[in-house]
């Protein structure tokens, strides 16, 4: 049994939550975000040769970053780091948030999500600063919690990640 | 070469030993060659050989070293050197060591004593719960049974739980390292769960600002309880279910300590892969067997039960038997205690009781005694012979049985002998020594020395004493022979019998010979006592004794004179003087004229002629039958009856008292009539039927001759009729009298009375003053037509009730006027004013001339203050907003003064609260808000004190708008509730 502790970060109503209800087993309710401000869920993602469980650990969504529980974070392997590609802003919480966890704990592989794809006539991201991001080496994807789309991709590629 | 070889190596030194040294082209050959090596060779060494220089270096290095070094081998090699400084220091300064660790033990030994604390409780509230119940008897004969305490029995059996789950997490990630659950219990995704527990304690941690090391100690949820144990780089949570005792805690702990100890390593590398720690599921598994299950079938109580109810009746029965036989022996000791009992023989056989022995007749049924051993009677069977106990307290029964001793002689048992004190007769002493005698043979001592002989001798002389102080008695010799007693003397027949003086005393009158002569003592009493019974004195004369003498008194004939006088001479040769000089002589004569002289005072009788002739009494004259008896009144006047010789002719006495007596027999008047006598009249007083009053006329007319006047003017005819007649009148002259009653017509006829009239409602019911007029309601036959009195009173009572006048307001009678005084609002004084008109019509004066308006400005004022006030509202509402609360308290306030006002003023103000809309939205809807708002006024009216029947409310709706409308909005003056104000 292998499992990783993965957050997942991002600002207010980035849809976070809505990205993973579909993929995930959960047993825990949404209301644990707004009681306990984190909720957990567990994503296996299967390779040929084992099969890694990412714990996933939705935290509350705060455009607020002073607000941000960072012990939440303490023992992770790897971020989720959402921003809502209609919200240009939401882009840079989910980068400040990174900022604020690698300064805690350390460098640490992370994914970039930018969600909401779907809603192509309020898209307020340019190709060219996705690319820009990609330059960089990271991992980026557009997904949309709607279609699903490239959301198993992007977890498969968070397990190959953080399970080496 | 050679020298740099022994340079580099002291053992070339001897190999080269003869090559020669100071060969300065070799030196400096060297220079050139090895001159760097050299200087830093000897740098080196220099840094070697000073052990200051050497310290700094290796204490630069030391850190980096160490962090190098190989874990396992630097910890061997240091452990007794850090043992060995910390025990110095600990000896050293202890306190050093203890401030170094305080913040670490701090925290756990709080947690252990608060775990203990808990413990405690938990093992004395589990006690208390239990210590009355069924369960805890059980329990305390378990604790019994097993030497344990009995806290901790119930503890064992109230704590039921079972550990189900057990997770130990890493944490630093909060990933699930391993999870056991027992055999049944279920649960969801351990990892997620295990991730959630330790977000949670993160949460805890967080919010609370906790900065412990420990985080949550204990959740609970119902039955469910998470317990968890923080060790160094893992927490392991037990999920228990049920009510497990505190000492689990320790359990879990060691189990994690036991897991760091193994496991430290890996737990501190974890990163997700649990495969790293294999055997730690099976530490886990030590925890989930945790449980306690209360057993059903422990202990076999149904043996317990049989042989316990067998052990019962076994040891009741020996008990039983036991405590029978102890009672036969209580009783066995009872019977051997007693006098004259004696058990020959005694045992027990098949429960029952054989006993055989002696017993005197006089001592105790051994029967008897059986009553209070609670042995029972019906098991007992005796055999007991009689015998005659030679007990001294047997013989002493017997001998006062047969000797009968007097009741002078005590017998007593002293020291096994029998002692007779006191005083007998000779014979009894005498029988007493014979009884003595007979007991010598083997029987106790009966020891009679103790009686003194009393003989009838010394009984004789207190007799002849006692004889010799009578009075009347004259003892002249007495003498004792052969126990016989000769006595002869005088004895006056008046005085006491010597023979009943006798059976006072205890001698024996059949041994008594007496001989008395009657003589006549000449002591005083007896010879007054003779002259009594000789003389016979008439009442008139008393006998008395007066210094020895005999003195007599009063009136008395001749003759009895005479024969006393004869009877003094007598006496006076050594007897007591009788004087009888007080005795006045009455002669018969005398005595005649008195018994004449009486008669002549009683009334009825008239004497016409007497005389005294020969010795005898002659008497004529005329007696009424009424009056005393002649005969009667000589008795008590000493005249012989025998000698008066009378001759009464029967006559009607003319007195008054005679004609009276007459009278009331021949007339029996009625017990309304009283006859009298006023100055010689007889006279009749009262009421009587017309029949008595005629016969008494009669009466009075037979005696107008001679006889005394009866005078019966005084009585009154009453026939029942005529009574009726006059209760009747008196009836209807009460009415007349009463106020608001006008008698029209009155008659009686056939013993029945009509009337009729007319009367004022507010005048008293005739009917009612009927009763105590002695008139019977059945025969009277009224009608009565009501009116209106004029009458003052009846006009006040009847304006009090039309005009209501209000407190301010007096109506008085003055000299047959109707005055009203007083203050009253203008419409008040208006109806008063029509009512006078109206009454001045029939004749009565109501004067209002002089009431005066009341003063109604300050009313005005704030009638006016009332209805400019307006509560407002936002456009749709029916509520006024916050803003109108002042306006509402303020109206609420003038209301009430307004209401109370008035009030004292006599007037009823009544409120009419009017709601309002704007235009805006259909009419229907504006009249229902208008009516609406109206409504909430007067309900925040009420609220605020206003009474609710004096509020009115209605709807406007757009009807009466403040303000004429021309916005599409609507205007917010028109949205109110205004208030108008009447009086009433």
């Amino acid at each position: 049994m292998l499992q990783k502790k993965i957050c997942m970060l991002g600002g207010f109503a980035v849809g976070k939550t809505s990205l993973v209800r579909r993929f995930v087993q959960s047993i825990f309710s949404e209301n644990y975000l707004t009681t306990v401000g984190v909720k957990i869920d567990k994503k296996s993602v299967a390779f040929p040769d084992k099969t890694v469980d990412l714990i996933l650990w939705d935290l509350a969504g705060e455009d607020d970053i002073g607000s941000f529980r960072v012990s939440y974070v303490r023992g992770a392997t790897g971020l989720v780091l959402v921003v809502d590609g209609t919200r240009p802003a939401t882009l840079g919480v989910a980068l400040t948030l990174r900022e604020r966890c690698e300064a805690e704990f350390g460098a640490m592989p992370f994914i970039l999500l930018f969600n909401k794809s779907d809603l192509t006539d309020r898209w307020a991201i340019s190709d060219g600063e996705i690319d820009e991001l990609k330059q960089r080496g990271w991992q980026v994807y557009l997904t949309s919690a709607l279609s699903g789309e490239h959301v198993e991709e992007a977890f498969r590629q968070l397990a190959s990640m953080v399970a080496k | 070469m050679v020298e740099i070889a022994r340079n580099v190596d002291p053992d070339n030194h001897a190999l080269y030993e003869g090559v020669p040294a100071a060969d300065h082209r070799l030196e400096r050959l060297r220079q050139l060659l090895v001159g760097v090596e050299i200087s830093e060779l000897s740098r080196v060494t220099h840094l070697l050989d000073e052990p200051e220089q050497l310290a700094t270096a290796v204490g630069n290095v030391l850190p980096e070293a160490t962090a190098r070094a190989s874990h396992a081998q630097l910890g061997e090699a240091l452990a007794p050197a850090v043992e060995r400084a910390a025990q110095r220091s600990i000896q050293k300064n202890p306190n050093t060591l203890t401030d170094i660790l305080y913040p670490v033990f701090l925290p756990a030994i709080r947690k252990s004593i608060g775990e203990k604390i808990d413990q405690t409780f938990q093992s004395l509230n589990e006690s208390l719960r239990h210590i009355f119940t069924w369960h805890g008897l059980k329990w305390r004969f378990e604790a019994w049974r097993t030497g344990t305490s009995f806290s901790a029995v119930v503890l064992k059996h109230s704590l039921i739980y079972r550990v189900e789950h057990v997770f130990l997490i890493s944490r630093a990630s909060g990933l699930l390292i391993a999870h056991v659950t027992s055999q049944d219990a279920t649960s969801e995704d351990p990892q997620l769960i295990s991730s959630m527990l330790s977000a949670i304690q993160d949460f805890v941690r967080d919010s609370f600002n906790e900065k412990e090391n420990s985080g949550l100690d204990t959740i609970r949820f119902g039955e469910l309880r998470l317990w968890s144990e923080v060790g160094q780089f893992a927490t392991l949570v037990a999920v228990i279910r049920g009510n497990p005792p505190e000492e689990l805690h320790e359990v879990i702990r060691d189990v994690l300590l036991r897991i760091h100890q193994e496991s430290s390593r890996a737990l501190e590398r974890f990163d997700g892969d649990s495969s790293q720690l294999p055997g730690v599921e099976t530490q886990l598994q030590t925890c989930v067997e945790l449980q306690h299950m209360d057993s059903k079938e422990g202990f076999p109580w149904l043996v317990v039960t049989a042989a316990l109810l067998v052990l019962t009746v076994a040891g009741g029965w020996f008990f039983l038997s036991w405590q029978a036989g102890q009672r036969w022996q209580t009783y066995l000791s009872r019977l051997a205690t007693q006098p004259g009992i004696v058990v020959s023989e005694q045992k027990i056989r098949g429960g029952q009781f054989y006993i055989a022995g002696l017993r005197d007749p006089l001592a105790v049924d051994p029967q008897s005694l059986l009553s209070g051993t609670e042995v029972d009677p019906a098991r007992v069977h005796s055999n007991w012979q009689f015998y005659q106990s030679l007990e001294p307290v047997f013989v002493l029964k017997r001998l006062t049985a047969s000797l009968a001793p007097p009741d002078s002689v005590r017998l007593s048992v002293a020291n096994g002998r029998i002692v007779a004190e006191g005083e007998a007769t000779t014979t009894w002493i005498n029988r007493a020594r014979a009884a003595a005698q007979q007991l010598s043979a083997g029987g106790p001592v009966f020891d009679i020395s103790g009686v003194r002989d009393v003989s009838a001798e010394e009984r004789w002389q207190a007799y002849v004493s006692r004889l010799e102080t009578q009075p009347g008695i004259v003892v002249a010799d007495q003498n004792v022979r052969d126990g016989q007693f000769y006595i002869t003397g005088l004895r006056d027949p008046l005085a006491a019998d010597p023979q009943s003086l006798l059976a006072e005393t205890q001698v024996d009158p059949s041994r008594v010979h007496a001989s008395w002569q009657f003589y006549q003592s000449l002591e005083p009493q007896f010879v007054m006592k003779r002259l009594t019974a000789s003389l016979t004195p008439p009442d008139s004369v008393r006998l008395s004794v007066v210094d020895d003498r005999i003195v007599a008194a009063g009136e008395a004939t001749t003759a009895w004179i005479i024969r006393a006088r004869v009877a003094a001479q007598q006496l006076s040769a050594g007897g007591p003087v009788f004087d009888i000089s007080g005795v006045r002589d009455v002669s018969p004569e005398e005595r005649w004229q008195a018994y004449v002289s009486r008669l002549e005072t009683q009334p009825g009788i008239i004497v016409a002629q007497q005389n005294v002739r020969d010795g005898q009494f002659y008497i004529t004259g005329l007696r009424d039958p009424l009056a005393a008896d002649p005969q009667s009144l000589l008795s008590g006047t000493e005249v012989d009856p025998a000698r008066v010789h009378a001759s009464w002719q029967f006559y009607q006495s003319l007195e008054p008292v005679f004609v009276l007596k007459r009278l009331t027999a021949s007339l029996y008047p009625p017990d309304t009539v009283r006859l009298s006598i006023v100055n010689g009249r007889i006279v009749a007083e009262g009421e009587a039927p017309d029949t008595w009053i005629d016969r008494a006329r009669a009466a009075a007319r037979q005696l107008s001759a001679g006889g005394p006047e009866f005078d019966i003017s005084k009585v009154r005819d009453v026939s029942p009729d005529a009574r009726a007649a006059e209760h009747w009148q008196y009836y209807v002259s009460r009415l007349e009298a009463q106020p608001g009653i006008i008698v029209a017509q009155q008659t009686e006829r056939g013993g029945h009375f009509y009337i009729s009239g007319l009367r004022d409602p507010l005048a008293a019911d005739p009917q009612a003053l009927l009763s105590g007029t002695g008139v019977d309601p059945a025969r009277v036959h009224s009608q009565w037509q009501f009116y209106q009195s004029l009458d003052p009173k009846f006009v006040v009572k009847r304006l009090t009730a039309s005009l209501s006048p209000p407190k301010t307001i007096r109506l008085s009678i003055i000299q047959g006027r109707i005055v009203v005084v007083g203050e009253a609002s203008a419409g008040w004084i208006s109806r008063a004013q029509a009512a006078a008109e109206q009454l001045s019509a029939d004749g009565v004066v109501l004067d209002v001339s002089q009431l005066r308006e009341l003063n109604l400005a300050e009313l005005n004022q704030l009638r006016e203050a009332i209805q400019t006030t307006d509560i407002f509202f936002s456009s749709g509402r029916v509520v006024p907003g916050p803003e109108q609360t002042p306006v509402l308290d303020r109206l609420a306030d003038q209301l009430k003064e307004f209401a109370e006002n008035a009030r004292k003023a006599g007037v009823t103000a009544r409120f009419m609260l009017t709601g309002h809309s704007d235009t805006t939205g259909r009419e229907t809807a504006n009249a229902s808000i208008s009516a609406a708002r109206a409504e909430t006024v007067r309900a925040l009216l009420n609220k605020r004190g206003v009474a609710p029947e004096l509020l009115l409310v209605r709807g406007a709706g757009t009807f009466e708008p403040a303000v004429p409308e021309n916005s599409q909005t609507g205007s917010s003056t028109n949205r109110r509730v205004s208030i108008t104000v009447n009086l009433e």
